[in-house]
């Protein structure tokens, strides 16, 4: 499935009449089974673009389609194909890790035995057998992500839309979740969106980094990354990595100053 | 050595909460002693217990005590169900929040002790006008803590929800009624330390009971049986002390997660 973004335009009320541009005319065609990292300074509508990708917040203006390549004609809504991860997880804490994986089975009315017999494989794999009883409460930060992206697996949706999904963990279990995460994009392609503040991070994961201003969000320029798969952490330290990394660095190093001084001017404008 | 020094602690600090209690008794009981203080004013700790012994063993404790929880437990549960339904209802319904809304803003701060001449003259001086102000005043905290636990549901969980395909009333279903079951619990557990403040106060005023731990105290109030005052406050302050626990207990069991707060 293609994400095809359109003049995507997203207008918040703000404070004191003065209406903020969160994401000014956005286009960008996702391409199937591509794994494409939004990149940029925190306030640039990385977040909020994926959550109207996702059928979740209602756009300006513009649009977004979602479109099956091989069956270029028919439109299908927004949501129906995709699938989002959460930077704050978004676990729900009285389920157990078995029916927080199968709560979207559970929710199509499929019956429980079997919505439990596939939510157990899918905790399998993601290294989490024997822990299907514990309550997220109990369950380290590593492993509520494993959870996490084991609820949003699932459902098999062609599209998979993650925000900062590592975000919170330490830097080892970081490193970790990556790994597994292209282990499982390799297993399985799909159309992945991965918003990331990390410039490291989106060019291990990503076929292309797509390096976004500051507030208001447009897209400064788009990265392709021709490291090949499967990737491995080593690559870190190739001659390829390290000049996408300069590139990268340099481009997101004005936008975060902009972004910066924009919080400046806000603060002192209280 | 360090492990022994941890585990010494840990006795310690168990030990010590029991410990004051002790030391706070053997106090009283010296002072009442050393100043010859009349049983009448102040008992001291071991007369209260005689007499409580002696309470027990004729009978009036169990009886009267019977009564009181009986009550107790009547009109919490009535506020429960009620108050439970109601602020689920409004939490559910906008229309339903805004005709209960000035009603709750109206009844709650009013004393709802001084509902009780009417409640004699409308039910009687019988169980029922002491089970009905125990639950009238348990309702109000309880339909307040469960509105506002349904109103604060995590935006982001529902968000996760509806992106997993939950329709509306799944999402209220699943999502929004699990979320608010601390708050519930919350409520429940004001309600039922009114309960228990109401129902003993109603026991003790204008000869509305002939029973019950609130006429126990009244009745051995008027004839300066301090002894039996303090034996019957003591007696109330243990079963309150266990309700309390066996509250805390049954929430542990019925939502474990409760004790992991901000798993996301």
């Amino acid at each position: 499935m293609d994400v095809i973004v359109e003049d995507v335009t997203q207008v918040w009320p703000g404070r004191r009449g003065a209406p903020v541009v969160a994401l000014d005319r956005f286009s960008h065609r996702f391409a199937s089974r591509r794994f494409s990292c939004l990149l940029g300074p925190s306030g640039c509508g990385k977040s909020t673009l994926v959550q109207i990708v996702g059928g979740l917040e209602t756009a300006s203006s513009g649009r977004v389609r979602i479109a099956d390549p091989v069956r270029p004609s028919a439109s299908r809504p927004l949501g129906a194909d995709s699938v989002m991860v959460w930077q704050n997880l978004n676990l729900f804490p009285w389920r157990s890790a078995l029916d927080n994986v199968a709560f979207g089975l559970e929710i199509q009315g499929m019956p429980k035995a079997e919505r439990h017999e596939r939510a157990m494989a899918l905790l399998g794999s993601v290294g989490l057998r024997g822990f299907e009883g514990h309550l997220p409460g109990q369950l380290s930060g590593g492993m509520r992500q494993r959870v996490a992206l084991a609820r949003a697996l699932i459902l098999e949706r062609p599209i998979m839309l993650m925000d900062e999904p590592f975000g919170a963990l330490d830097a080892q279990t970081k490193i970790v979740m990556q790994e597994e995460l292209l282990r499982l994009f390799d297993e399985t392609p799909k159309t992945i969106i991965f918003v990331t503040h990390a410039i490291e991070e989106a060019i291990l994961l990503g076929d292309e980094v797509i390096v976004m201003t500051a507030r208001p969000g447009r897209i400064k320029e788009v990265l392709t990354v021709e490291l090949p798969r499967p990737r491995s952490l080593e690559m870190v330290n190739s001659k390829a990595f390290g000049a996408l990394f300069d590139r990268a660095f340099h481009l997101i190093r004005e936008e975060v100053m902009t972004s910066m001084a924009q919080q400046a001017q806000a603060l002192e404008a209280r | 050595m360090t492990p022994t020094k941890t585990a010494l602690a840990r006795i310690t600090e168990r030990a010590v909460p029991t410990l004051v209690i002790v030391a706070v008794v053997l106090a009283w009981e010296l002072f009442v002693r050393w100043r010859g203080i009349a049983a009448v004013y102040l008992p001291p700790p071991s007369t209260i217990a005689v007499y409580l012994f002696r309470m027990i063993a004729d009978g009036s404790i169990e009886f009267n005590l019977g009564v009181t929880l009986l009550r107790i437990f009547a009109g919490f549960a009535a506020a429960a169900v009620t108050g439970v339904t109601l602020g689920v209802l409004m939490g559910m319904s906008r229309t339903i929040a805004r005709i209960a809304d000035p009603w709750i803003a109206a009844l709650y701060p009013l004393p709802k002790i001084a509902l009780i001449p009417l409640l004699v003259i409308w039910l009687g001086t019988g169980e029922l006008n002491k089970i009905v102000i125990s639950a009238i005043t348990a309702f109000f905290p309880i339909v307040i803590s469960t509105y506002a636990g349904i109103r604060q549901t995590d935006q982001g969980l529902i968000k996760a929800a509806r992106d997993l395909g939950a329709n509306r009333h799944q999402i209220q279903l699943k999502i929004v009624i699990p979320a608010a079951v601390p708050s519930i619990f919350a409520g429940l557990h004001l309600g039922m330390g009114v309960t228990v403040i109401l129902v003993v106060a109603a026991e003790m005023i204008g000869s509305s009971s002939q029973s019950g731990m609130g006429f126990l105290l009244i009745q051995s109030g008027q004839v300066m049986e301090t002894e039996k005052v303090f034996a019957s406050l003591v007696v109330l302050a243990v079963v309150g002390a266990l309700i309390i626990k066996l509250q805390q207990w049954i929430d542990r069991k019925i939502a474990p997660w409760t004790a992991y707060r901000d798993v996301n």
